[in-house]
């Protein structure tokens, strides 16, 4: 089966800072590839290009076999993206936010209607759907948002920091949404901080630091190269 | 289309606010209220008004001013044998507007053709024009006065010879001369029509500029800051029909907004104008402009709105970059004013200038303002500038299709994410 996305000698710079010099990686059908590094290493840069965002300077970026840079509408079609600090329409009632956007995808009313269900059932908010997006909470908003990115089950799912700003159970809960997700066919491209949360999700890590991949692998096989008891040791092992 | 008309209708819905609507019903309900108040004070003001009159000499001559200021439409309150002291606190206690002294031996010095002085107290309770009113009249009744004495003192002396002959011994025909038509009538009063038909044009333009540029402004800007924009950039729509939708919204609620507000400046018009607007009828304007050619057929109509609606087109596309260089909502106030001024230079340009007149250079900087278009249409088409005309159309369309692309351009690239304008600091990249 063909990778979901296969990025080759990717490099973005803003004038005469580099933020990208130069990565290489991709993402398999059915599984969770995260990017871990330090503020300012290139992991949001990286998923805002994915996500045609961004225009690389250099590189090539194939999507399910497609030129990425050539076929935008095709990739947006078939991604969704959740930033991290993202936010939501705060005049919108949270139920009219999820049909406004499942309306770009759906190619009919069953179908929004297929995909506003299932974003209600992932975001769990019950009643609050009803009321105003502006009156949630940072937890809340970020529930809604990611019941939007996973309600079209898009085939390469980008989440940038997925569970910032949650509190534990709530971030248990998205884990286990994203996995369950995982499970019936969406690969999913993350980055995150949280150390936990990349071990638990992820199928397979690249660290990553000033716009370069240090190294790549499944989270076990890296503790085992670099005999260390957790990924935060392999990251630091990996920078010397 | 489905896709374009969601986004839309979002747009729609986020401009079109509660506080926009109350806003709205405030302005209508307040200018009518303000129109109304102004039409009972002109009323009145023109009706019939009380003054004081203090006749010390009580001589025909008088007699026959004080019956020329009743037939001007004034109520004299008789104060005879009062001093003046009295008179004055009585005309002051009882709402006089004005208390005229007309001194002993008026009649006198009239017949002996020695000039002498009335005196005339106003009383000014207010300082609107309109309360001025009073001194006026009484200004033009003694002038007429005046005029009449002097004739038949001319009339006495030289029987057989017209006073006004010998007062005017030159008349003037006035005559009007518009491209290849004539007509007889002032030049002041043609111009005075002019620019009272074309007072409408630029407060028409600015409210729809300034509300419509500021709605795509703050949509734009409100995108940013909410955090919505990075998804929206995100999801199956073309770039274009994303600036498109909001342009259109913004298009469409400024120039219901505008109507609404020309609708309530109408109702506020039409109390203080009217009466001014029947005074032009009566002295013949209308019937003048006609002669002269100077008025809009459906073609004039048409070219005029082509103008206006291009204009307005112009300063949405400008909005929309503006809008991206914001960093958030309260930046995106700011970035309205060099809009603003765009359109008041012309405006004011066109007020007190003609721009035939001015320095090359000048003229060249205000023509390359779009918006000095639209305020040249009434002229050129009564001059017959057909050409200048559609030299001012093709280029505010030109300048649309440049702004357009490259707001599309801007949203297509880096830069929709990554411009950003910081007054007084460094124009930065972001990542």
């Amino acid at each position: 089966m063909p990778n979901v996305l296969t990025v080759r000698g990717l490099k973005k710079s803003y004038g005469q800072k580099t933020a990208l010099a130069g990565i290489d990686f991709e993402v398999r059908p059915g599984e969770v590839f995260a990017l871990i590094g330090p503020n300012g290493a290139g992991k949001t840069t990286t998923l805002r290009i994915i996500a045609t965002l961004l225009a690389a300077t250099e590189g090539e970026i194939r999507f399910l076999d497609r030129d990425h840079r050539k076929e935008p509408d095709f990739v947006r079609e078939k991604i969704s993206y959740l930033p991290e600090e993202a936010g939501a329409y705060r005049d919108m009632k949270g139920l009219d936010y999820l049909h406004f956007m499942a309306n770009f995808y759906a190619r009919s009313p069953e179908e929004e209607k297929e995909f506003v269900d299932r974003a209600v059932a992932v975001a769990g908010l019950g009643d609050r759907l009803g009321t105003k997006v502006g009156t949630y909470s940072k937890g809340m908003t970020r529930k809604l948002l990611l019941a939007r990115a996973l309600m079209t089950r898009p085939t390469l799912a980008i989440l940038d920091e997925p569970t910032s700003g949650l509190d534990v159970i709530n971030a248990l809960e998205v884990r286990e949404i994203v996995r369950r997700y995982v499970r019936e066919g969406t690969s999913v491209l993350l980055s995150s901080h949280n150390m936990l949360e990349i071990e638990f999700l992820s199928d397979r890590v690249a660290l990553i630091d000033k716009g370069r991949i240090l190294d790549s692998g499944t989270p076990a096989g890296l503790k085992e190269k670099h005999r260390a008891p957790n990924l935060e040791e392999v990251f630091r092992s990996s920078l010397r | 289309m489905k896709k374009f008309t969601n986004l839309l209708r979002k747009e729609i819905k986020e401009l079109v606010t509660k506080q926009l609507i109350v806003s709205l019903v405030l302005f209508i309900v307040l200018f009518n209220f303000i129109g109304q108040v102004s039409k009972k004070e002109v009323q009145k003001a023109i009706g019939v008004q009380p003054i004081s009159a203090l006749d010390e000499d009580g001589s025909a001559a008088s007699k026959a001013l004080l019956k020329g200021l009743e037939s001007a439409r004034f109520k004299v309150l008789d104060q005879s044998g009062k001093t003046k002291d009295d008179a004055l606190e009585t005309a002051r206690a009882g709402g006089s507007k004005l208390l005229l002294v007309i001194p002993k031996g008026f009649g006198g010095s009239l017949a002996a053709l020695q000039p002498i002085e009335i005196e005339t107290y106003s009383f000014m309770r207010s300082f609107s024009l309109i309360g001025a009113r009073g001194q006026v009249v009484v200004g033009g009744v003694i002038s007429a006065l005046n005029e009449a004495l002097s004739d038949s003192f001319l009339k006495e002396k030289l029987p057989g010879l017209d006073p006004q002959s010998l007062k005017k011994p030159i008349k003037s025909r006035d005559f009007v001369v518009v491209r290849d038509r004539l007509a007889e009538g002032s030049a002041s009063m043609v111009a005075g029509m002019i620019s009272q038909q074309s007072l409408l044009i630029p407060i028409v333009l600015m409210m729809i500029v300034m509300y419509s540029s500021q709605m795509v402004i703050s949509a734009v800007a409100m995108e940013k800051q909410n955090k919505t924009l990075e998804t929206l950039l995100t999801v199956p729509i073309k770039r274009t029909s994303i600036i498109t939708a909001k342009m259109l919204a913004a298009g469409l609620v400024g120039l219901i907004s505008a109507g609404v507000y020309m609708f309530a400046f109408k109702g506020f018009y039409g109390g203080i104008g009217e009466e001014v607007a029947q005074a032009g009828a009566q002295a013949g304007g209308p019937a003048l402009m006609q002669k002269l050619g100077l008025t809009f057929d459906t073609t004039g109509y048409i070219v005029l709105g082509l103008s206006l609606f291009l204009a307005i087109l112009v300063a949405l596309a400008l909005a929309m970059i503006l809008g991206v260089l914001a960093e958030d909502f309260r930046s995106a106030q700011n970035m309205i004013m060099p809009l603003v001024f765009m359109v008041m230079i012309p405006y004011f340009v066109s007020l007190f200038a003609d721009l035939d007149t001015v320095a090359l250079p000048v003229k060249i900087f205000i023509l390359a303002i779009p918006f000095t278009h639209p305020f040249l249409v009434s002229q050129n088409l009564y001059l017959g500038n057909y050409g200048m005309i559609a030299a001012g159309l093709g280029y505010m369309a030109l300048v649309f299709a440049v702004l357009v692309v490259f707001a599309a351009r801007v949203f297509s690239t880096d830069k929709i994410l990554t411009m950003k304008l910081r007054l007084g600091k460094k124009k930065t990249a972001a990542a």
